[in-house]
């Protein structure tokens, strides 16, 4: 399941929500991201970060990495929530919770979808600064982890 | 041949508007060509997104594609800055 929302999120409700679907999950893994205060490399304090994605396509990449995920690991069943707007300092942006019958399914598949989120759908942060406003840029850190996977495959 | 351009984040900004329809102009047959067409005739924003060409990806249908890819009708043809979600 994928959502995109301005809402935060309940990881507890959401971790609940995919236990009810059956007895066979053995695990659940999730991933959370937030947003940090500092930029250690920038040297800048964060205000506030603006976050936009491009409906439509974000929800069809979203849905494809996870079509991956279930071809290549045996998932019980994903649950992808990204948020976008107005986000500050530890507000969190984005959930991957994984279920499956086993724990190492449930681990890579977790890493698999936020390492595939973060260099393929389409979202957009810029962030304002005690020294301005700018739009971030992608990180080659990303892609090589998202390399890393095409070449596994 | 009608088409729709989308522009996003800092591109949006650049061009100080998130779409555009435009009509195909003759003989420009994939993105690329479109890119090159307009950099090369409007200048302006499509100049300065030319010059950002190797940070840029294009998505046709909301697909991430080739810059060759064939334009069709009614396509939706969205000009992508660098991705930065999670």
């Amino acid at each position: 399941m994928v959502k995109i929302q301005k809402e935060d999120f309940s990881i507890e409700k959401m971790t609940t929500e995919i236990k009810a679907l059956g007895s066979h999950i053995g695990a659940i893994v999730s991933f959370i991201g937030y947003v940090r205060d500092f930029d250690v490399s920038e040297n800048k304090i964060l205000l506030d970060m603006h976050l936009e994605h491009y409906p439509g396509m974000t929800e069809k990449v979203l849905n494809d990495i996870e079509k991956k995920a279930f071809s290549r690991w045996d998932l019980s069943a994903v649950t992808i929530v990204h948020r976008v707007g107005v986000l500050k300092s530890n507000d969190p942006i984005v959930a991957v919770i994984v279920a499956s019958p086993h724990r190492n399914n449930a681990f890579d598949a977790c890493r698999f979808i936020i390492d595939f989120l973060k260099t393929e759908a389409p979202f957009w942060k810029k962030e304002s600064t005690d020294s301005g406003d700018y739009w971030v840029d992608d990180k080659k850190s990303d892609l090589k982890q998202k390399q890393s996977w095409d070449n596994q495959s | 041949m009608k088409i729709n351009i989308l522009f996003f984040a800092s591109l949006r900004e650049l061009f100080n508007s998130d779409s555009m329809e435009v009509t195909k102009p003759e003989n420009i047959m994939s993105v690329r060509e479109l890119l090159d067409f307009y950099a090369d005739n409007e200048k302006g924003p499509w100049l300065e997104l030319s010059k950002r060409f190797s940070t840029i990806r294009v998505a046709v249908n909301h697909s991430i594609v080739d810059w060759d890819t064939l334009i069709n009708e009614g396509d939706e043809i969205a000009f992508l800055p660098p991705i930065t979600g999670g």
